[in-house]
């Protein structure tokens, strides 16, 4: 009823001056619309990021060896480190982190394709790869497990390595040739796009990848044996525990490798979470939410004003109500709702703003470089309850400035 | 067996102002009783505290001396809320300047009293009406006062402090705004609710209208210089 009573009224306030209305609305609407489409574009940000720094592999730890570093004997002299498919079934058995746990090795070849010949990074992979990476496989198969058992010579293109090599004629079936030896295309990955991060010299779509025993075979690399794995991938079930996962993988293979658990250099991690973390998307995210809610109380002042304007030109009408029986909190209640539907009517419109602006940019943006907003309902929930909290705050100091109202006005018209 | 007390008993009543560094003493030690069913008229020069007596009795202020009993209830004893109460239910006020709220109808000006006593919508409408017609102007309901001549906007404004039939009617100059003849039927209107058993106190500029009540109480510098009857027995209808 009161409610009701308080619409009516709010409504009557609006429309004794449009004009005024317009321009105060203007601002809670904007204000709203902002916060709704900062935030909106802020995740958009985020996802743009993580999305392009996590490519290389979703949830990836690349754990490498070094040099034992705890020694004191010159660089050159101190015994250099690597693993072995026997670590990786270690590490793989005894982590309680990782569900992925893959062996990589990798060189530089010159590749050939009849006239074309250039130098690719080929990777040595394993079937798992696919998942660990994230990369769907366009056409063809993936490197599979008899292709290791076999250690077939069959190769999987990157997308950009494919276009190199091939360019528009080969394509599955063709014969290429690395370091002379020649090797059957059976699949060409999707294209990857911008990373920024990766493991190594070469983005995915820059490299060729041939199962590992397969590259076991082109012989001893780097003064160490044939069959060395360079780098051991981890998929983790919980980026949020990479902390532990990788003090896990150290204390496993520190043991197997008999380095000191705390030799920094002999046993080294890297990981797209760990750059992301550093990077202060929060501090964006607060960045925008800031600017959104200042825009949103600079709406409030408005309305503010506009609401101790109409206390002042209706003092007369507060006199009659409390001469005919209103308390002073009847009328502080009947101002503070007036705002407050007054701030819900523009809140809800800018909401309805906010959202229209995001899909609008989310027609037009496009993949890697311009964000587009994500819309999550916590959004509008943020937006509506900061409005909320501005329409409360600045329906206040007008509906008590009404109560205050002295009802003699009504018996001494100037 | 008592006699039911007084409607209004002030026991030398003051009003001191404080503005900047003035005081200025309204009221001085006004002693008053009012029977139900009286009409009392009140005159004095400009600036005497009419005006300040009918906020005082009207409860709109708290005197800084003196007793004020409400039907023999003391008023300093009655909280915040019991006097917006009974502002609603007991005393109704008719204002020189008519004060309707321009935005709402007649009817809805009616009813503004009954709004803050929780009355169901239904009866206010029955009772708003009711009132509305007492003053002759069912037919202007719906009309926004703009709508309506002076004449008939203090009939509103006397409709809305009668809509809950209260104990006492104060009027401070109901007639000052209108032009002689409207006035004439404003104050009938008023005469009549005596007759019908009301209780009124009006301020009057007027010397011929403080003739025709029954009772005139004439104020000088905030005290009372003159109470006393007319010699009109009772509101009479007819000419001066
Ligand atoms: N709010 C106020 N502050 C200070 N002085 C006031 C105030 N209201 C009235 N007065 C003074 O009190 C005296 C009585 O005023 P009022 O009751 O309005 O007289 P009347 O209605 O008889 O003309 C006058 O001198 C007036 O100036
Ligand atoms: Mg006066």
């Amino acid at each position: 009823m009161r409610l009701r009573e308080a619409v009516r009224e709010a409504l009557r306030t609006l429309r004794v001056s449009w004009l005024r209305t317009v321009l105060t609305l203007f601002g809670i609407v904007w204000g709203t619309a902002s916060v709704i489409f900062l935030l909106a574009w802020g995740i958009g940000v985020r996802d743009m990021i993580e999305g392009a720094y996590l490519r290389v592999g979703r949830n990836l730890v690349q754990v490498f060896a070094g040099q034992v570093g705890e020694d004191f004997t010159p660089a050159a002299d101190r015994r250099t480190l690597w693993f072995t498919l026997d670590d990786v079934d270690v590490v793989r058995q005894r982590s309680r982190y990782a569900s992925l746990v893959l062996p990589e090795s990798h060189f530089f070849r010159e590749v050939s394709y009849r006239q074309t010949a250039t130098t690719l990074n080929v990777r040595g992979v394993t079937p798992e790869h696919v998942s660990l990476r994230g990369v769907r496989v366009a056409a063809g198969r993936p490197i599979r497990g008899d292709d290791l058992s076999h250690r077939r010579r069959v190769a999987v293109l990157g997308a950009e390595a494919r276009r190199r090599l091939l360019g528009a004629h080969g394509g599955i079936g063709s014969i290429i040739r690395i370091g002379g030896q020649s090797f059957t295309v059976v699949g060409l990955l999707d294209d990857v796009g911008m990373q920024l991060w990766q493991d190594g010299p070469t983005r995915l779509d820059e490299q060729v990848w041939i199962p590992l025993t397969t590259l076991f075979l082109f012989g001893p690399r780097y003064g160490r044996d044939a069959e060395v794995v360079d780098n051991i991938l981890l998929g983790l079930r919980d980026r949020r525990l990479r902390h532990e996962a990788e003090r896990e993988v150290r204390a496993i293979l520190a043991e197997r490798l008999r380095v000191s658990l705390t030799d920094e250099e002999a046993i080294r991690t890297a990981s797209p979470l760990a750059s992301l973390e550093k990077l202060p998307l929060d501090q964006i995210d607060d960045l925008l939410f800031t600017l959104g809610v200042t825009t949103l109380a600079i709406g409030g002042v408005g309305i503010l004003t506009m609401m101790l304007d109409a206390v002042q030109e209706r003092r007369q009408e507060i006199g009659v109500r409390l001469a005919v029986g209103a308390r002073r909190r009847d009328v502080l209640i009947q101002f503070f709702l007036e705002t407050f539907v007054i701030a819900g009517a523009g809140g809800l419109l800018g909401a309805a703003l906010g959202l229209a602006g995001c899909a609008a940019l989310a027609a037009v943006a496009h993949g890697d470089l311009i964000p587009v907003p994500v819309v999550r309902w916590e959004i509008v929930a943020v937006a509506l309850s900061v409005m909320s909290a501005v329409g409360f705050l600045s329906g206040l100091f007008p509906a008590w400035r009404a109560s205050r109202v002295d009802p003699s006005v009504t018996l001494r018209a100037e | 067996m008592s006699a039911p007390p007084p409607v209004i008993e002030l026991r030398g009543i003051e009003k001191k102002y404080l503005s900047g560094r003035f005081a200025v003493e309204a009221l001085r030690g006004i002693d008053l009783r009012v029977d139900g069913g009286e009409l009392v008229a009140i005159m004095g020069p400009s600036g005497s505290g009419k005006t300040t007596l009918m906020e005082i009795l009207g409860c709109l202020l708290q005197p800084t001396g003196g007793k004020y009993l409400f039907k023999g209830q003391p008023i300093e004893s009655i909280p915040p809320d019991g006097l917006a109460r009974l502002r609603g239910e007991e005393i109704g006020f008719v204002f020189q300047s008519f004060n309707l709220l321009p935005r709402l109808s007649a009817a809805e000006n009616v009813e503004l009293p009954l709004t803050y006593r929780s009355v169901a919508r239904r009866e206010r409408r029955e009772r708003a009406a009711r009132a509305l017609e007492r003053v002759g102007l069912a037919a202007r309901a719906r009309h926004r006062p703009a709508e309506l001549s002076g004449g008939e906007r203090q009939r509103v404004a006397i409709a809305r402090a009668l809509v809950n039939t209260p104990s006492l009617i104060l009027a401070d100059e109901p007639t000052g705004n209108l032009d002689t003849q409207t006035g004439e039927s404003v104050l009938e209107l008023l005469f009549s609710l005596v007759r019908d058993g009301a209780t009124v106190v009006m301020v009057t500029h007027d010397p011929r209208i403080g003739e025709r009540a029954e009772r005139l109480v004439t104020i000088r510098d905030g005290l009372i210089d003159g109470d006393g009857a007319t010699g009109a027995a009772a509101p009479r209808r007819g000419a001066p």
